[in-house]
């Protein structure tokens, strides 16, 4: 694995690195909205160790992956769901 | 027959466990949801994130030495990182989940070292994004080489936003404003503690330095009372309270920030070991629901032991000792636990882990919160964040004579959603208390699954057992 590479967030390029977390390489971006709830409220990334779910995301059309707990890969498609839509591909 | 020990949490308690009962010959399995071992106090980078450190030297020396000593014996334990625990019970059993599939264990002893979680006030606005745990904040810095906000507010009581801030300061990052409940100095008032911890309270102050040489503003008995924004945080409210939590008019200002890192203390991981059917106690003040132990570890069920902060907040180096005790008495059969023998072999152990705990009478001073600063949480603030409950729901159930917090849960879904109430569990036990005068007696029960876990891996294991 190349300890560089990009990832998508809702079709965007995201420089990352090798060892980060999904939720590290976004807000390094400057993306602070990972989800948007149920009554429409943008959520961010909050506890940053997992316990929280705040900062569940779409990661390659699976839905509800904390992107604090998840590791980057090269090419990885991460959405932003938005209430009960989980941007599901499955 | 060699004993089976089942350990879960990597951090510095599950650790010394783990090097503690390979020594006495034991076959140990180790459960973390991280991807490496380290828990969150010494949560390690990946070794390609190659970067600063901006803790102190003595405390990076403490987190390689143990992780090392872990390290070493690696080799010879079952070590399943990036797994999770989503069930024990009063059998003995432990339910897994790791990737796609689930497992059972069924060891002959378990020790639980799951450690704490942050604690937060909820306040309105505290949902925006950018509003962060302070700890999370930090752990992206520490373990993500990623600064979490350019320009940030710390809040909160205790070491830790201090901490946090100057770590922030030393990576590059702005300080725009460091609210604390109490002054450090609440710790001089428990003299001979503090000379228990000199060495921990010298790198104290050297984050302090850090701070104050920056020009940080910083904002004694204030909290922050609104955070404001649209699509994310752009600035935070903060005025100064009274002795008895109440916001002084006229003191309130607006600072500008993305990012607002808070720190109210912590709350302990134990609804593993409550699921267990251990007796428990409640004792806000050090993570607030905790199993009853002996000074072995050992809860009221046979064969399950606590260990660390999970079993009652005292920071990492009594957590390691705990490990070593635990681990030693878990390795052994029940009737040798309290021996001659084994007493004699812990006793340094033991002595040393007296010492640490000394140091933490002056730590607990600065964590105390007035019950009273539970006002901070209006009728339209969100308490239980994953089902959008606000306080206004939960004070009517309570003053409809749903008191248990069981019975608040199932009358308003506070504590429902994803995170099964470990982020608002708390808040509501405190705000019960100032609502009715009365403390809540019995914890939300802990019930599978305690961390969403999705049916097919459930499925798999079912069918791989009936094959």
């Amino acid at each position: 694995m190349p300890s560089e590479f990009q990832i998508t967030f809702e079709g965007k390029a995201i420089a990352a690195r090798e060892g980060q977390s999904v939720a590290a390489a976004l807000v390094a971006a400057g993306e602070r909205c990972l989800r948007v709830d149920e009554a429409g409220n943008p959520k961010g990334a909050v506890c940053g160790i997992g316990f929280c779910w705040e900062c569940r995301c779409s990661i390659d059309g699976v839905p509800d992956i904390r992107a604090c707990m998840t590791q980057v890969r090269p090419g990885m498609i991460v959405r932003r769901q938005r209430g009960l839509d989980g941007c599901s591909e499955r | 027959m060699q004993r089976a020990i089942a350990i879960i949490g990597a951090g510095p308690a599950g650790m010394a466990a783990a090097v503690e009962a390979v020594r006495r010959g034991c076959r140990v399995t180790l459960v973390d949801e991280g991807p490496r071992p380290g828990g969150q106090i010494y949560r390690q980078a990946h070794p390609s994130l190659a970067g600063g450190e901006f803790a102190e030297p003595a405390e990076l020396a403490r987190k390689r030495r143990l992780i090392a000593a872990f390290q070493a014996v690696i080799d010879r334990i079952d070590y399943r990182a990036e797994a999770t625990v989503y069930a024990v019970f009063p059998n003995g059993e432990i339910h897994l989940a790791q990737g796609d599939r689930t497992e059972v264990l069924r060891p002959d002893a378990m020790i639980i070292a799951t450690g704490v979680r942050e604690q937060a006030i909820p306040f309105p606005g505290w949902t925006l994004p950018g509003v962060m745990f302070a700890g999370g904040a930090q752990a992206m810095l520490k373990a993500q080489r990623v600064l979490p906000g350019r320009n940030a507010v710390i809040a909160g009581c205790g070491p830790l936003p201090l901490v946090v801030a100057a770590q922030l300061l030393r990576a590059g990052g702005r300080i725009a404003a460091l609210a604390s409940l109490r002054s450090l100095r609440t710790m001089l008032r428990h003299p001979g503690s503090l000379w228990s911890g000199r060495h921990i309270l010298r790198e104290g102050l050297r984050y302090e330095r850090t701070v104050r040489r920056a020009g940080v503003l910083q904002l004694t008995g204030y909290v922050p009372v609104r955070a404001i924004g649209g699509e994310h945080l752009e600035a935070v409210a903060l005025a100064r309270i009274d002795a008895e939590g109440r916001v002084v008019p006229g003191t309130e200002q607006r600072i500008a920030c993305d990012l607002l890192a808070i720190n109210y203390g912590f709350v302990a991981n134990s609804e593993l070991v409550a699921m267990t059917g251990a007796e428990m106690r409640r004792d806000p003040l050090i993570g607030g629901w905790l199993p009853v132990i002996d000074t072995f570890g050992r809860t009221s069920v046979p064969g399950v032991f606590a260990a660390g902060d999970g079993a009652g907040l005292r920071g990492a180096l009594v957590a390691e000792c705990d490990g070593t005790i635990v681990g030693a008495a878990a390795s052994v059969p029940s009737t040798a636990v309290g021996g001659a023998t084994l007493q004699a072999e812990l006793a340094e152990t033991v002595a040393r882990r007296a010492r640490h705990l000394d140091f933490q009478q002056a730590v607990r001073a600065t964590l105390r919160l007035p019950l009273g600063l539970w006002r901070l949480v209006t009728d339209e603030t969100v308490v239980c964040r994953c089902e959008n409950v606000r306080f206004g729901e939960i004070r009517e159930a309570l003053a409809s004579g749903h008191r248990s917090l069981n019975a608040v849960k199932r009358n308003v879904r506070s504590g429902m959603g994803w995170c099964g109430g470990r982020t608002c569990l708390h808040a509501i036990a405190a705000l019960a208390e100032l609502a009715t005068g009365e403390a809540p007696t019995e914890m939300m029960t802990p019930r599978p699954m305690a961390r969403p876990v999705p049916f097919a891996a459930i499925a798999r294991q079912k069918k791989a057992a009936a094959e």
